[in-house]
């Protein structure tokens, strides 16, 4: 049974450090009373180590190891030998990062390790995998990304766009004409030059066994020394001058509509915590606390919900909080307004900017922010609820270089703002002039020319609203909007990542 | 704290034999109000947290008014509008002040309300919770705004070719039982929601009852406090549930089949779902025919090896047997690559049917489904929330906690011949509908 709690931590021993004559870089969290170990090996190498024309090459390469046979079993066998342990292991394909997730009861350990091990240091490289996991993500582009999933959909694009001309650009499952031309050649090569001892983080959690952090040394040992893909240069975003629209032109009923654009303020820094105050009470991610879901959909029922962050928060569909070892550098700032009615899509637009704006004119106010801060300081305790959670966080420490614990430190931070400081932060990082926007929608010609001629966009609702509701929304129906011709760009729907 | 976890280690060393002498490894502590209201509270050794889950036996099965399905989901959003004493933005407050983890979530037999939050804050949870499952006060507006909420839900579910599908699947397969419609209901019903505000407050009068609810709350918590405050806070909380109408499934005569089209270019998504039974934890033949989704449509099945990995005709192959109150469909579920081939995947389905009718299985693989099962389980109760959540489903069929025990025993003792019978008496054509979705 797991301690859920990230502050009680005694008795847990805690260790970034290197082991063996292999120098393995591990992060470990021994927890006497934890029946599950769960393992994460964290490689440097993404799809910003894609080569040119080969975007989706780190992501097949990560399919590959995770889902297919090893020198040892052919991946039938693997699936039957761990069904019996319940236990399995995944990847996480993110940016910069390649995280191989595993957990195990101790009682099946050995034959579990044994397998994750295999999965990672001796993989078959067979044709038949490399057809089956390279088909796979062909049509999970073709079909179900673009036909199957709008909010998906819709945050693909708009990443892409906000670091557009940096590797961050690259779409992480690739695009569709790259990955026709990937041979098992390819994956080879990358896995031979990418999955090396340098790139390697190993975590481990839960009552495993001492002998267990040198075995794996041991056996990773056997990995290429070398090289690092430790950065020479920073990725750089061009500077975004005024708002800049795409516009994925879909046959559909809603109208998804990210917003953002690149901050490069890191957990290391000393503005970071006011960051996440102030966007905490903006956009809380799924929580109705979210000053963005109480504008859009509490007062106006427009749609499911409206949230923003600070930190790139990929598969947010699905999960309540923030993930682990997505570690980006510049990070970006979003914000996710879910499906409105496309009739309300330009509504549903400028009452979010209108809102990011005045966040930024008048700061919170003393209510708002002592509330934020209280809530925050226990809210945290549920970022990271299970050992294998308190694990990415452990090994983001290492990631962010930080000198303080994240988790560990985040209360003490929090409770040491000022609303001065947070107010300053705020105009410091946010605005609302320079940004970029994707809206998955129909009928985008006319979107572009409302969006151009700054066209008026009432709002109808089918129940009655209160006076006050209807007083705002004159204001922001006619809220500015100026936004070039040259700065739209439509992109039909069998165009993304073709 | 010492004690559960010794439990815990020895249930692990000694196996599946000790599945009998309790399947959940921790200890649950009961207890039933006079009015009807029960709670589960179960310690956990995780200091500091809490999770609170009121478990509403009530979801869209429960919607047999013509022209009002939808409401069960409805409610999961209408719960969070306040009441007299403490007004919708005084609740979020409160919660915001406590930084509590609160959703919910509804199915076909419940709806389920669950908070995680600090242990001191325990009280102040069970006033707020208490409060607007017996006070619930929302006006006709505030209504009809939150109706264009779940309509948008609506909308973006519709953009799922799954959704589809299931939609699709139990229309088709159900004519009686409430069953036919999925969770947020059939469209119409869902747009006409605005002009229903009158049918909401009956829905809340009759299942919102202490009858009809159970509370869970696991964590660090004393069971005898926990009862305390409960019969303080929920004590009051009056009878009154009426149960729901539902009409029972006539017998299917014949195979049904349906083909949608999609619009959009996506790889066909074949559903072939046979009715099932009713939950029955201590029926070998039931667990049997639970088993047999994972054990001939899993992904150590035989036919999985063929159709996705060697032959690669297939991209997602599954099976989704759940567990329901009333008898439900078993579906087998394929993404198949190309539309020429969908023929060929329904025989080589049929033919896999066909084979665990005539055949025993291999008993070591029934034996490895045994053991996946449990740790599954196991493996899951990997937070005070998680431990928590592994049981809604379970306490909404069959109202307690019990019924897992029971199930898991039962499971033990199934034999390759139980599962063969399983297969025989329920994978008919009679039980049969498949449903194609096609993309353009």
């Amino acid at each position: 049974m797991k301690k859920a709690i990230i502050f009680l931590i005694a008795g847990t021993l805690l260790g970034v450090s290197a082991f063996g004559a292999a120098k393995i870089k591990h992060v470990s969290l021994k927890i006497e009373n934890e029946p599950i170990v769960s393992f994460r090996f964290v490689f440097h190498a993404g799809p910003m180590n894609d080569p040119d024309g080969k975007n989706g090459l780190a992501h097949l390469t990560a399919q590959i190891l995770a889902n297919a046979s090893t020198k040892q079993n052919k991946y039938e066998d693997i699936l039957k030998k761990l069904f019996p342990l319940a236990s399995g292991y995944f990847v996480q394909v993110d940016r910069e990062y390649i995280t191989f997730i595993g957990e195990s009861h101790k009682d099946n350990l050995d034959s579990f390790y044994s397998l994750f091990r295999d999965a990672l240091l001796n993989p078959a490289f067979l044709e038949e995998d490399f057809n089956r996991l390279k088909t796979a993500t062909i049509n999970g582009i073709k079909t179900n990304l673009r036909y199957s999933n709008d909010e998906e959909l819709g945050k693909a694009v708009f990443k892409a766009f906000v670091y557009r001309g940096t590797p961050y650009e690259k779409n992480i499952a690739g695009r569709v004409g790259d990955l026709e031309k990937i041979t098992l050649d390819d994956v080879k090569k990358f896995y031979q030059k990418n999955f090396t001892q340098a790139n390697l983080i190993a975590g481990l959690s839960g009552n495993f066994p001492d002998a267990l952090i040198s075995r794996i040394a041991d056996d990773f040992a056997k990995l290429p020394q070398g090289p690092c893909n430790c950065r020479q240069e920073a990725v750089k975003p061009a500077k975004i001058e005024g708002i800049q629209v795409t516009i994925v032109e879909k046959a559909t009923e809603s109208t998804g509509i990210h917003i953002g654009f690149p901050i490069d303020l890191m957990r290391d820094h000393e503005d970071f915590h006011a960051l996440f105050l102030a966007n905490s009470w903006l956009g809380e991610h799924r929580n109705s606390s979210s000053h963005l879901y109480q504008v859009i959909r509490e007062d106006r029922g427009m749609n499911y919900g409206d949230y923003s962050y600070i930190e790139d928060f990929p598969r947010g569909g699905g999960a309540q909080f923030p993930p682990t070892n997505v570690y980006k550098k510049p990070q970006l700032f979003e914000i996710w307004i879910r499906p409105v009615e496309n009739n309300n899509r330009l509504f549903a637009l400028r009452a979010a900017l209108r809102e990011v704006k005045a966040l930024v004119e008048k700061g919170m106010t003393k209510k708002d922010f002592e509330l934020t801060q209280k809530f925050l300081s226990k809210y945290y305790l549920h970022f990271a609820a299970t050992a294998s959670e308190r694990l990415g966080y452990k090994i983001d420490d290492t990631l962010y270089g930080l000198k303080e614990p994240y988790l560990e430190n985040f209360k003490e931070k929090i409770a040491a703002l000022t609303l001065d400081k947070v107010n300053q932060v705020i105009k410091k990082y946010l605005q609302a002039d320079n940004l970029k926007i994707v809206f998955v929608t129909n009928e985008a010609d006319k979107l572009k020319n409302e969006l151009i001629n700054n066209t008026p966009s009432p709002i109808t609702y089918r129940t009655p609203k209160p006076a006050e509701v209807l007083e705002e929304d004159k204001i922001i129906q006619v809220f500015p909007l100026a936004v070039k011709p040259g700065n739209i760009a439509i992109l039909p729907l069998d165009e993304v990542f073709k | 704290m010492k004690r559960v976890i010794m439990l815990l280690a020895l249930f692990f060393v000694a196996g599946a034999l000790t599945l009998s002498a309790g399947f959940f490894p921790f200890k649950a502590h009961e207890k039933i109000m006079e009015n009807g209201f029960k709670i589960i509270a179960v310690p956990l050794p995780n200091p500091g947290i809490v999770a609170y889950y009121s478990v509403v036996r009530t979801g869209s099965r429960d919607e047999f008014e013509t022209g009002h399905t939808g409401f069960a989901h409805f409610f999961e959003h209408m719960m969070f509008k306040g009441t007299k004493n403490f007004p919708s933005d005084v609740y979020d407050g409160m919660m915001t002040l406590m930084g509590a983890d609160t959703n919910a979530f509804t199915g076909d037999d419940l709806t389920t309300y669950h908070l995680t939050f600090a242990k001191d804050d325990l009280e102040k949870v069970m006033e707020l919770e208490s409060d607007r499952f017996q006070n619930l006060d929302y006006d006709e507006e505030v209504f009809k705004t939150e109706s264009g909420a779940v309509y948008g839900e609506y909308l973006k579910s519709k953009a799922n070719p799954f959704f589809i599908l299931f939609e699709n699947m139990y229309d088709t397969a159900f004519d009686k039982h409430t069953y036919k419609h999925t969770t947020i209901g059939f469209e119409a019903d869902v747009k006409a929601m605005p002009t229903m505000y009158e049918f909401s407050k009956s829905f809340f009068n009759r299942y919102y009852r202490p009858e009809n609810v159970v509370l869970l709350i696991c964590g660090d918590i004393d069971p005898e406090n926990v009862f305390k405050l409960a019969e303080k806070y929920y004590g009051k909380w009056q009878k009154g549930y009426v149960p729901p109408a539902i009409s029972e499934e006539p017998g299917q005569t014949a195979p049904r089949a349906k083909i949608i089209q999609y619009p959009g270019k996506i790889l066909p998504l074949l559903a072939v779902a046979y009715k099932g039974l009713q939950f029955d934890p201590q029926s070998k033949e039931y667990v049997a025919s639970v088993m047999l989704g994972d054990i001939m449509f899993g992904d150590t099945s035989e036919i999985y090896a063929k159709l996705v990995l060697n032959e690669q005709k297939v991209q997602m192959l599954g099976a989704n047997f759940g567990l329901n109150r009333d008898p439900n469909l078993n579906a087998i579920m394929a993404m198949v690559k190309k539309i020429e081939d969908v023929e060929y995947i329904k025989a080589e389905i049929d033919r896999t049917l066909k084979k665990y009718q005539a055949e025993l299985m291999d008993a070591k693989r029934l034996e490895d489904l045994k053991s996946n099962l449990k740790y599954s389980f196991l493996m899951r109760l990997s937070s005070t929330a998680d431990v928590a959540g592994s049981l809604p489903e379970i306490i909404a069929i069959s109202g307690g906690i019990d019924a897992l025990d029971r199930y898991y025993t039962t499971l033990q003792t199934i034999t390759p011949e139980d599962i063969r019978q399983a297969a025989i008496k329920y994978f008919t054509d009679h039980r049969k509908t498949e449903i194609l979705v096609r993309g353009e």
